[in-house]
């Protein structure tokens, strides 16, 4: 099996409140909480989950935006390196061998000099085109940010590579030194991808990129990103909790709740034949653009519990309709239940 | 004659802004019938939320209505809504016709707890049956002739008063206030929350997006107000969290028998929700029909583009090819002609009229009718 | 045929910052105010540059104001206005017209120093703490505080009275300072080489200062004095005006965006964090360059300001201080306060309203996106 360019092992990032009068840690908002993943080359990953679940947190820490409190990621590793680092640290965790092989390969530890070329290789499209541009700045001085803060390129070359992008985006080089302010939302959010792609990327994680803009333009952002994706053979995570969109344009699917995957697998599988009962319950509340499907289902009680006091055990067990005794003591994890179809849940287990 | 309960008529709204006068309701018309739920259906900047403001009669300024008139079919008799003087206005305002927003927390005083802004709109609007209640509750107390009854009696006999008002101040309205706590209750269980007494007491900042939304529409709700205008009410809320506030509107819908005018962008909500659907382009609705005859049968281009762009696995993407004209100076002739497939040489120069093409289904084209 | 190329591109390139300041002057020459404000300014613009014509100066240094001898010995009174001394004169026949004419120069010196000083700080300390938060945040605003908690005026006069005319340098020793300065900022902001380069300057400073100590003397004129003190003492609001203001425009996403493009910490900063910031700073400074020099007025006034003879408005005015003591005298001498009273009053005036003006320009500028 060729290794996927992005392993994520165990991933932990974790928000402590401070509370009293010494301002000690009392507490810890568990934002992503032993998170497993593998995306493969050139295939478009989709993230789904609602608000407060941890999916945008996920994509900044494997960006190393955030700093990961505990767990692995691997990018662009071979294979057996992986195996060495997981065994070693399985059986002998404080070994001055795993300690040098992390700070090589595991992008968990980069720091300095690693970080910068990692920074290289994996970049961000934001949600907001508004606030993600400085308005201050020239479209050209933008786009040639990531060239310059690199070393890639300078000036006359640097402003060519910018023209090269932006073509390729949709827009030419009238556009160049204009303010964001002056674009639409459509055309801003594509500065945005032209600036995380003018250093040639291998992954790039886009952050809801449609939900800020209007329906019309939304499909043309999302050929956009096809096309893109073809043309440099890139691998997007795409986040996002607007399934419909999640479920045009991914190959893989991962649906994630209170900061730990549920379910994963292919779109088309996850999305005729759910299996996680959370999974199936925010598939069905998606509502239909055809008046003929109406659905006049009793919708998912209650409210996304706190991340800071998430409920013991399988953290969906309070709204389950299928809870059983172990749900509550116990957290499943994610096994394979149908080909590629990776759920966790016990009660699928025993079947 | 049909019965409608709010007709809008050749409404004219423009702002008048640094760069220019932008001109962002051009003549629109739109009836709301009694009891049923017409979804307003448009992209952003196509006007809808003037339309719905304008209703109201709460355009910001720079923005003027300068045209048409608004019809409000109230018991029988139609009062113009322009021509009404700002005290009238404001008793129609949360009483008849109770709006609610996008952002919920936006619209929540962040320093008032739920029951204190709950209560303060019921004090605006039913302040006599509460007074009312208030000393029946008195009177069963045996407590009929103490202090606290005579500022009640007096309140309802002559509330303007400047003596009452003063007397008022040295009464503790002990049992007001429960009286509007028991309401607050009542009225946060009927929109379902979990707990009404726990959160009655709460601040904005406490609430969660969906919790707040439940807060906002149960304020919306304690006048039973005979329309309802939600502008884009579940745009900014998680999918299960839409699912639950759309089955609560319905619930509401079959309680309060109002009518409700729902703003949103998402046409899988319209399809979820709606009886009747208005669709909006550049500040003129372009077709008006039943939900069921609108997706099966959508004549208008934009309509048509409209549905075509909503995303489906395993199809192409398509969109509509150009941008939303600027209203400062919009397209003579009809407002879409420049995006649309099928535009004649007509279209550049003449506004199409909106007719009745086939029943109960209207459009603004000049592919229809005899133009 | 590369150059015209050039020249077109910067054509191109700046219209847009020029299409901004258009709509800036347009903005202000709507408003009655601004264009008042902005008058002001130019006309002392224009007398400061005009100065040597419009007040020839009599003497090498031209800031002494001139005593008409003949007239002194006949009296020691001030005179009021006549045709040799349009302005009149003060006690000992000094000109006044002479000292409101480069009395502009002076205040502006004041002003644009004082601002331009105090700017400079305000902007490092403030972005350093704000940007890195923690430890240095703390320790850095509670410096701050401490400044703030001293009364700024009671202040300046100590720190211009303990000032020696004649300041001896320890120029190894400054120096040393300044590499110390370097190193920390080096090792905050995470650049390695400056690290090395400046470790071993510090080093071979220490070995000179061993075996030849540097020492320079510095004249410092009594506006100096002023200057200097002035400065330590205005710093503190600007500091604490741009560390709100990097605060929040720290957390924006595109600040998050250039981290990711791999933007070092200096480059965000200058690039990104300031352009954004400046605005506010900028309003503040025009405020201030007026109460600046009102407060370096009130320390001449008090006598702790230029010195005696010094062209400064300020200046001009001390000298009135005994003669106003009566009423009569009050009248009589209306000409020593009142003429070197209306130079500061509009100075501070125009640049108030200048103020006000760009603040209510770039607030929707900045609210416009």
């Amino acid at each position: 099996m060729p290794a996927p360019i992005l392993y994520v092992r165990n991933l932990k990032k974790y928000y402590p409140i401070f509370g009293g009068i010494l301002k000690r840690r009392v507490a810890s908002v568990k934002a992503v909480d032993g998170v497993s993943l593998r995306i493969n080359e050139g295939e478009c990953f989709g993230l789904v989950g609602e608000s407060g679940c941890g999916k945008t947190t996920l994509g900044k820490t494997i960006l190393r935006i955030l700093k990961p409190d505990g767990g692995n990621i691997f990018f662009d590793i071979p294979q057996d390196i992986i195996e060495e680092i997981i065994s070693l640290e399985e059986k002998n965790p404080k070994s001055d061998r795993l300690k040098k092989l992390r700070k090589q390969y595991d992008a968990a530890t980069f720091s300095g000099r690693k970080l910068l070329q990692l920074r290289r290789k994996m970049q961000i499209v934001y949600q907001d085109p508004t606030t993600s541009l400085d308005p201050r700045m020239f479209v050209k001085d933008i786009v040639a940010e990531p060239l310059i803060a690199q070393g890639i390129a300078k000036g006359e070359k640097a402003k060519n590579m910018v023209i090269e992008i932006l073509k390729k985006v949709g827009l030419n080089e009238s556009h160049l030194y204009r303010f964001p302010h002056e674009f639409s939302g459509g055309q801003r959010q594509r500065i945005s991808i032209a600036r995380a792609l003018v250093c040639k990327p291998k992954f790039v994680v886009l952050d809801e990129p449609t939900s800020a803009v209007d329906v019309s333009v939304r499909a043309q952002l999302l050929k956009l990103f096809k096309d893109l994706q073809k043309e440099f053979n890139l691998t997007y995570l795409f986040i996002s909790h607007d399934l419909s969109v999640v479920e045009c344009i991914s190959d893989r699917v991962a649906i994630m709740y209170l900061g730990k995957i549920v379910e994963v697998a292919p779109s088309s599988a996850i999305f005729k034949n759910p299996l996680h009962p959370y999974s199936q319950a925010l598939i069905s509340s998606v509502p239909i653009p055809d008046p003929t499907k109406r659905r006049n289902r009793e919708p998912l009680r209650g409210e996304v519990p706190s991340p800071v006091n998430p409920p013991s055990g399988c953290r969906f067990h309070p709204r389950c309709p299928i809870a059983m005794d172990v749900c509550k003591k116990e957290q499943p994890e994610l096994l394979e239940i149908e080909k590629d179809h990776y759920v966790a849940c016990f009660a699928l287990v025993r079947r | 004659m049909e019965n409608y309960l709010i007709e809008v008529r050749d409404l004219v709204v423009r702002f008048y802004t640094y760069a220019g006068v932008v001109e962002a309701l051009d003549r629109v018309n739109l009836k709301i019938k009694p009891g049923e739920i017409l979804g307003l259906v448009g992209e952003t900047g196509c006007g809808k939320s003037v339309t719905s403001l304008s209703i109201l009669r709460l355009v910001p300024p720079p923005g003027k209505i300068e045209g048409g008139k608004i019809l409000f079919n109230k018991d029988g008799k139609i009062i113009e809504l322009m021509s009404l003087d700002t005290e009238s206005m404001r008793r129609i305002r949360g009483k008849e016709v109770a709006m609610i927003f996008q952002e919920p927390r936006a619209y929540l005083n962040p320093v008032y707890t739920v029951e204190e802004q709950i209560g303060e709109v019921l004090l605006l609007h039913r302040r006599e049956e509460l007074l009312e209640r208030a000393l029946k509750t008195l009177e069963e107390l045996g407590r009929n002739s103490s202090f606290e009854s005579r500022i009640y009696r007096r309140m309802l006999r002559k509330p303007n008063s400047l003596i009452t008002k003063i007397m008022a101040k040295f009464c503790s309205k002990k049992t007001l206030r429960e009286e509007i706590h028991k309401e607050v209750v009542r009225l946060l269980k009927e929109v379902e929350i979990a707990d009404p007494e726990r959160v009655a007491k709460m601040y904005p900042f406490e609430l969660s997006g969906g919790m707040a939304q439940r807060v906002v529409i149960a304020m919306a709700l304690s006048s039973h107000p005979i329309m309802l205008i939600a502008d884009e009410p579940t745009t900014n809320l998680d999918v299960t969290v839409q699912a639950q506030i759309l089955h609560l509107i319905k619930q509401l819908r079959e309680n309060y028998k109002s009518s409700i005018l729902y703003i949103t962008h998402d046409l899988g909500v319209v399809a979820e929700l709606c009886d009747r659907v208005a669709v909006m382009y550049a500040g003129n609705i372009v077709e008006v029909a039943d939900v069921y005859e609108l997706f099966k049968n959508p004549l208008h281009p934009y309509t048509r583009g409209l549905l075509e762009s909503i995303p489906r696995p395993d199809k192409e993407f398509k969109s509509i090819p150009g941008t939303v004209p600027n209203l400062i100076n919009p397209p003579k002739g009809c407002r879409f002609h420049d995006r649309c497939h099928f535009a004649k040489t007509l279209c550049k120069s003449v506004k199409p009229k909106f007719i009745e093409v086939e029943k109960d289904h209207y459009v603004a084209c000049h592919l229809y009718g005899d133009q | 045929m590369k150059f015209k190329g050039r020249w077109d591109e910067f054509k191109v390139s700046m219209a847009p910052r020029i299409e901004e300041w258009k709509f800036i002057l347009k903005r202000i020459s709507e408003s009655p105010l601004a264009v008042t404000g902005l008058a002001i300014i130019i006309g002392f613009v224009i007398i400061a540059c005009l100065a040597p014509i419009l007040a020839p100066p009599q003497g090498h240094d031209p800031f002494v104001v001139p005593q008409d001898v003949e007239l002194a010995a006949l009296t020691p009174n001030p005179t009021p206005p006549t045709t040799r001394h349009i302005f009149g004169t003060t006690d000992q026949q000094y000109d006044i017209y002479y000292a409101c004419i480069w009395g502009t120069i002076s205040a502006f010196r004041i002003g644009l120093t004082v601002v331009t000083i105090t700017l400079v700080i305000g902007l490092i300390l403030g972005t350093i703490s704000a940007y890195y938060g923690g430890v240095i945040d703390e320790v850095l605003m509670r410096f701050t505080d401490i400044i703030i908690a001293f009364p700024g005026l009671v202040l300046a006069m100590a720190l211009v009275i303990a000032f020696p005319t004649i300041m001896p340098l320890n120029v190894t020793l400054i120096a040393i300072i300044l590499l110390f300065i370097l190193l920390t900022a080096s090792i905050i902001l995470r650049l390695s080489k400056w690290i090395l380069t400046a470790s071993l300057l510090l080093i071979i400073c220490i070995f000179i200062n061993l075996y030849y100590p540097l020492i320079l003397e510095l004249n410092l004129s009594r506006l100096d004095k002023v200057l200097v003190s002035l400065s330590l003492v205005g710093w503190p609001s600007y500091a604490r005006l741009i560390r709100s203001e990097v605060l929040r425009i720290k957390n924006e996403d595109f600040v998050e965006a250039a981290k990711v493009a791999g933007c070092s910490d200096l480059r965000i900063i200058v690039k990104h964090i300031w352009p954004n910031t400046i605005y506010s700073l900028l309003i503040v400074s025009t405020l201030d360059i007026g109460s600046i020099v009102l407060t370096a007025a009130a320390l001449s006034f008090l006598g702790i300001g230029a010195e005696p003879n010094f062209a400064d408005w300020g200046q001009i005015i001390s000298r009135s201080r005994n003669w106003i003591s009566r009423p009569e005298l009050l009248v009589r001498n209306w000409h020593t306060f009142v003429i070197p009273g209306i130079f500061i009053t509009l100075f501070v005036l125009g640049w108030n309203l200048l103020g006000d003006a760009l603040r209510d320009v770039l607030d929707p500028m900045i609210r416009r996106r």
